[in-house]
């Protein structure tokens, strides 16, 4: 494993500015995750690092080498594409082996890491098969199976898991954060589904429009998120956002409605514009709670409730543990928990 | 397979292509019977049978006296050889020129592809005269080498113009994928782009086996001195001498198409669709 450090990145096609200086330090060994929305450079990065697109400008190091000018193949790492990529005309372990056998070891050699490698993910069955025969899932454990034999210093993989259906892709998750503490491996990921990024990684870092938002530990990231970007990035369902203004140490919504401050008070001035952010999960159901919204929607999904309301014009969402009897034009209140409010400036969209 | 059959039965366009299909097969399949039972005959019996009547006795006698009379063994010799050389060299150069193009990264790229379909739209009958005059000041008038250069130079355009499409649509993460296993162009080209071709490849060569093996009219031009002729030289001159042995003149035909037809049956079963699937998924 190796380190890999990533300064004042930046890229363009042409006139087209896609990265526009990014810093990024992995420690050894860390699993890094990329997030951020379609487009915002996720893949243009990891495929800087990975050696297949040139460097427009700023430094990529992994351990203490700068890897700018080598070779992808020189620079020690594997990856997993997001469409696989197997060769369509070699067996399972032919794929396996194909990295070592360009790098010259001996057939025992192949054969005895692609066993190894075969064994850890399970994949002995399905060694003499071409991947046409196999399944979106074995596909995938496959291309996992051909990086983790060369035995690379990173990993860097790009939404390995989006092509797989939903329960597959639970699975795979935890099996790739095993397959993580069991190797040890410096891993950057990078991943649209903020769900994978919140349960894999030990670092995220938030990309938006080719800039990073914000860098740190998932829980870190959704209790303090830096701007309004990462709260509503961050966290399914979205955060809930209201324009207020502050009132006699109260967010004051459009219509009136007041949700007090508590101890975050102190922080804002009277009259001050700006956002409030109230996540989903921190609302609870309380006939004396300040916020009143009107039902629009309500979809129980067995465990949870999920009910999509207008508060003071604005949509929000708000999710119970409980089973609720409600139906559309239902008015209800809740309650806001203490210390779970997020305040953001009007303008700039930063949090206070 | 059961459903194929099933659908066929139910489906009124189907089985109207279908029949078609079968009218046309008949069309082209008929000259074919016509030239194979006339050269099984003897003069006497064309000349009072049907040309679709089977032959009553099989009489092989007029393929060797075609083969013998004709110079069949000279053609022949010089057929295979050139198109032994020229079909498989020409595929290669083709392939590797089209990975070159659709692979490998130079702003050049686009202007040459442009340059070589440029090529294939100028009819070589225009070109025949300058290419006699280009084909005598190098001295190469009736050597095969002159004859196989331009073979070379009118067959490979086109080769490369299909190959370049076909490596382009191939997903460009497989190429990464070789790259970062650290294999060079030459071995992705060799290991995992020229086996998904294959069937591209069978078909091209077989279209480029039986278009060399026809040719007709360069080699007409290049070629004067007889013991260099190739089948379709050979055969015209035969049908020029012995005109009224019909019998050993489609005995000639059926000896200089047959190969043609081997090579089509040998390389059909390469016509596997579908080689690439399970590369990638999405
Ligand atoms: N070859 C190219 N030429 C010009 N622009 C490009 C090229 N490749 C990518 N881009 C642009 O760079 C930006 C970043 O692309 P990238 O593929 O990194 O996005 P991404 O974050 O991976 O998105 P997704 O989640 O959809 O995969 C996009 O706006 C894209 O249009
Ligand atoms: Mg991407």
């Amino acid at each position: 494993m190796s380190s890999v450090t990533i300064k004042n990145l930046q890229k363009s096609y042409g006139a087209v500015d896609v990265i526009h200086g990014i810093d990024v330090d992995i420690a050894p060994g860390e699993f890094v995750i990329l997030v951020g929305p379609s487009g915002c450079g996720k893949s243009t990065m990891l495929r800087m690092v990975a050696g297949l697109e040139d460097i427009s400008g700023g430094t990529i190091s992994i351990g203490d080498r700068v890897v700018n000018d080598l070779a992808p193949k020189d620079r020690d790492i594997a990856m997993v594409f997001q469409n696989y990529a197997l060769y369509p005309q070699m067996t399972v372990a032919q794929n396996m082996g194909f990295a070592l056998e360009m790098a010259g070891h001996s057939k025992a050699d192949i054969a005895r890491q692609v066993a190894r490698s075969a064994e850890i993910l399970g994949l002995e069955p399905l060694l003499d098969r071409k991947p046409a025969n196999l399944s979106g899932g074995q596909r995938q454990r496959v291309a996992m199976g051909r990086a983790i034999v060369r035995e690379p210093q990173v990993f860097l993989f790009d939404e390995p898991l989006s092509n797989l259906d939903a329960k597959l892709r639970v699975q795979m998750r935890a099996e790739i954060k095993a397959l993580h503490a069991r190797l040890g491996t410096t891993i950057l990921y990078v991943t649209h589904d903020q769900v994978e990024a919140m349960t894999m990684a030990d670092k995220i870092v938030v990309l938006n429009a080719g800039k990073v938002e914000q860098i740190g530990s998932p829980l870190d990231l959704y209790d303090h998120p830096a701007n309004k970007f990462v709260a509503g990035f961050l966290g399914s369902p979205a955060m809930n956002f209201f324009d207020a203004t502050i009132t006699q140490n109260t967010a004051q919504l459009a219509d009136g409605q007041r949700v007090p401050l508590g101890a975050r008070a102190g922080e804002v001035a009277e009259g001050q514009q700006l956002t409030l952010g109230l996540r989903p999960e921190t609302l609870t159901l309380d006939p004396a709670g300040p916020l009143q919204g009107r039902v629009k929607l309500i979809e129980p999904t067995g465990s949870e409730t999920f009910i999509a309301l207008d508060i003071a014009g604005q949509d929000a969402t708000v999710v119970l543990k409980d089973r609720l009897e409600a139906a559309a034009g239902d008015m209800l209140r809740f309650d806001v928990t203490q210390g779970r409010i997020h305040l953001f400036a009007a303008q700039s969209g930063l949090a206070l | 397979m059961k459903q194929m059959i099933a659908a066929t039965r139910r489906d009124p366009v189907l089985m109207g292509l279908w029949l078609s299909l079968l009218v046309f097969a008949l069309i082209w399949f008929a000259p074919f019977v016509f030239i194979v039972f006339t050269s099984l005959k003897s003069s006497p019996e064309i000349m009072t049978s049907g040309a679709f009547t089977p032959p009553g006795a099989l009489v092989t006698q007029n393929y060797a006296t075609a083969w013998n009379r004709g110079g069949f063994d000279h053609a022949f010799f010089n057929s295979v050889f050139v198109t032994v050389i020229k079909v498989p060299l020409g595929l290669m150069i083709a392939a590797l020129s089209a990975y070159a193009l659709a692979r490998m990264k130079n702003r050049w790229n686009k202007l040459v592809l442009l340059f070589i379909v440029f090529g294939t739209m100028i009819p070589f009958q225009v070109m025949l005269a300058p290419l006699f005059t280009l084909v005598n000041s190098l001295g190469l008038v009736d050597t095969y080498l002159g004859l196989i250069l331009p073979y070379l130079a009118f067959g490979i355009p086109y080769q490369i113009f299909i190959l370049h499409s076909f490596f382009k649509s191939v997903p460009k993460e497989l190429s990464e994928a070789a790259l970062i296993d650290g294999a060079s162009h030459f071995t992705t080209f060799r290991r995992i782009f020229l086996p998904i071709t294959l069937p591209v490849m069978a078909a091209l060569l077989i279209l480029d086996f039986v278009a060399t093996w026809n040719e007709f009219a360069m080699a007409l031009v290049i070629l004067q001195d007889a013991d260099k002729w190739t089948l379709p030289l050979g055969l015209m001159s035969f049908q020029g001498q012995f005109s009224n042995e019909y019998g050993q003149l489609n005995a000639a035909i059926v000896m200089t198409v047959l190969p043609a037809v081997l090579v089509y049956l040998i390389f059909q079963r390469y016509f596997v669709s579908g080689l690439t699937s399970g590369a990638v998924k999405g």
